[in-house]
């Protein structure tokens, strides 16, 4: 029995199909993320193989952008990176996590060639109390912040093989703006150290880079890193990291200042190895995963730019000449945007990805090309 | 039917008052953004306070014979000052606190050889320029001299073929050194420490041409002679006040004052004094 077109189910036929094409037409014209392939498996050619950069790609969002970052460090002929892998941003949710973002920034490094050390720290909102910062973590949340790390490792075994456990926790903002707790971090180092185990034994478990500082014990922005070791080892904590982080800025005096317990320059690395080795821990290595020099203009604590690319260089060298350093890892190789101040003279290329002097004369002392 | 009309009235009454209200607000707004806090009490006071950082010389600097912040600056914020008929009083701060310093109150505007800066256009509100403290090309002040014929004669970059460029390494002068390098035939680039050792060597005739910024170009050309800065500046720094967004009057004073400085000349006194002092 054929049916009667009315005028009313002949527009809904009409308002049907006519759904069925908007629907068509979203499903063609819908933006699509560029695709951004990650090329032939490329190689970094250098002369030194202790050289490195810090890169901050955490929050840069167009991965072609990433892809280009990373592969101009390769072509500056640095084969080590730093990036910070903030955990509020993949564990929204207890137990719930989003790797989308640190898969493209690792697999574009390993693409490179690079090797990615891995910085972890960042508390999301639901692992702390309210009206906290995101370094602020209680011992009672301990274990999640060891949970992350097991997720973390467990999801990039295979790919990411050094991971750093906290960043300057002897500086107050670094420790939830609390007092700074020696004996607290090396319980948080044991947990954290402890999971990442489980999830890979293979993995490099790094003590967070101490923050060169001459406080004394009762400052309350933080504590001598000198001191703030010792008590870390003092409180157990020998057995629970691999290798050792280190944060060695040089402010104004050359990478060849002798060190001094009450100056901070990029030669107190040497002290705080001096501190593991009187600590029966001499067999283990150190990594400098951040430091170098600034050449603002204007700051205080900048040096001129031909003085920036000198000690640059020269800090390259030393870490060859360091056995117990594996790698010295300036900061920083560009900022996603910039940060309006005299850290943007710190940066190796520009946010559009123009090389600086001091790029040039890095790559031209990697392909050994500098008299 | 009736209820229809009753529904349009009603939509055309909420209508109306909508109307009556964004006019309202926007009445109100526009009064809201003629107050300027700052400029009131700096009328009332009779006295701006400036911040800056005196370790930049000629602009700003400790004399040591007074113990007195001096320079360029001072003498443009006094005159800024005496145009608006009020006292100026200066507050010395660290170069990367200037702008926590302003955005707290510590003072009402910067003036502190301050490079204009596009990212901040949303957190401060900035004057028109007083001076370019970007790149220049310097050449010998005897180029135009040497009975050269006019085509070897150094005026712009374009002239730079087959000539000695000298730079800071590693600086925005040495940036544009590769740029050039790249693009002009013969072109050879030097590099030196500092923008003092670049001039000297332009002096000395070692280069035929230097990049450096303004501040160091003139305060050469004033200290030592025989340069001179050739051409527009290759690039800007421009060199601004900053006040808070919402000191609105406060700034059309200050770009009115900076209009008049600039106008009777009294900016390129201060300037050629400025530069010449520091020569003495």
């Amino acid at each position: 029995m054929r049916s009667v077109q009315t005028p009313k189910n002949l527009s809904k036929k009409r308002a049907t199909k006519l759904a069925l094409a908007m629907a068509l037409l979203l499903v063609l014209v819908r933006p699509t993320r560029p695709v951004v392939p990650l090329g032939p498996q490329q190689e970094v050619v250098t002369i030194n193989p202790k050289m490195g950069v810090h890169i901050r790609l955490t929050d840069e969002v167009e991965e072609w952008k990433v892809k280009q970052t990373l592969s101009m460090v390769r072509q500056m002929g640095a084969p080590w990176i730093v990036e910070y892998f903030p955990w509020a941003y993949y564990e929204g949710k207890k137990g719930h996590f989003n790797w989308s973002h640190p898969d493209v920034v690792v697999d574009h490094a390993r693409a490179q060639g690079l090797t990615v050390i891995a910085r972890l720290g960042f508390v999301p909102e639901w692992a702390r109390p309210e009206d906290t910062i995101t370094s602020y973590l209680d011992p009672e949340h301990y274990g999640d912040f060891g949970d992350f790390v097991h997720a973390f490792v467990t999801h990039f075994k295979g790919r990411v093989q050094h991971i750093i456990l906290w960043n300057e926790p002897n500086l107050s903002l670094e420790w939830g703006y609390r007092s700074v707790d020696p004996e607290g971090y090396t319980e948080l180092l044991k947990v954290a150290y402890t999971r990442a185990k489980e999830a890979n034994p293979q993995v490099q478990v790094l003590a967070g880079a101490l923050a060169p500082t001459l406080a004394p014990e009762g400052d309350p922005e933080g504590l001598n890193d000198l001191a703030y070791l010792q008590r870390m080892y003092d409180a157990g904590a020998k057995d629970y990291f691999d290798i050792l982080a280190i944060h060695a800025y040089g402010w104004t005096f050359p990478p060849d200042d002798p060190p001094a317990a009450d100056k901070v320059n990029f030669a107190r690395a040497e002290l705080l190895r001096q501190v593991m080795v009187a600590n029966g821990d001499g067999d283990k290595t150190c990594l400098i995963t951040e430091g170098g020099w600034n050449d603002h203009p204007r700051w205080t604590k900048a040096v001129r730019p031909y003085q920036r690319i000198e000690y640059s260089i020269r800090a390259y060298e030393k870490a060859l000449e360091w056995d117990w350093c594996q790698a010295v890892c300036l900061w920083a190789f560009r900022y996603p945007r910039p940060a309006k101040g005299y850290a943007d003279y710190f940066t190796f290329v520009t946010v559009d990805f123009l090389p600086k002097p001091i790029y040039l004369e890095v790559q031209s002392y990697a392909r050994g090309e500098r008299e | 039917m009736r209820k229809l009309v009753g529904s349009r009235r009603a939509l055309l009454a909420i209508l109306a008052l909508a109307v009556i209200a964004l006019a309202a607000w926007f009445v109100l707004a526009r009064l809201g953004r003629m107050e300027d806090e700052t400029w009131g009490r700096i009328q009332r006071e009779g006295l701006m306070r400036v911040g800056m950082d005196a370790s930049w010389p000629p602009f700003e600097y400790i004399d040591e014979s007074t113990g007195q912040i001096a320079g360029l600056d001072v003498d443009l914020a006094r005159a800024i000052g005496q145009r608006l008929g009020v006292e100026v009083e200066f507050v010395n701060v660290g170069f990367e606190s200037l702008y926590d310093a302003l955005y707290v109150g510590r003072f009402d505007a910067i003036v502190s050889a301050l490079p204009y800066d596009p990212l901040l256009y949303g957190d401060v509100a900035y004057s028109i320029s007083y001076f370019n403290a970007g790149q220049v090309l310097v050449v010998r002040a005897d180029e135009t001299e040497i009975g050269e014929s006019a085509n070897q004669r150094i005026s712009e970059t374009n002239d730079l073929s087959g000539k000695k460029l000298g730079v800071e390494w590693g600086s925005e002068g040495d940036v544009i050194g590769r740029r050039l390098e790249k693009k002009i035939e013969d072109l050879s680039l030097e590099n030196y420490m500092t923008p003092q050792d670049v001039l000297s060597a332009l002096k000395e005739g070692k280069v035929e041409a230097a990049i450096v910024d303004a501040v160091s170009a003139y305060q050469f050309a004033a200290t030592e002679g025989s340069v001179q800065v050739v051409g527009n500046p290759l690039t800007d720094e421009l060199y601004v006040i900053a006040v808070q967004l919402d000191s609105h009057l406060l700034l059309k004073a200050i770009n009115e004052a900076l209009v008049k400085i600039r106008e009777d000349g009294m900016l390129k006194s201060l300037q050629e004094k400025w530069f010449r002092v520091m020569s003495n």
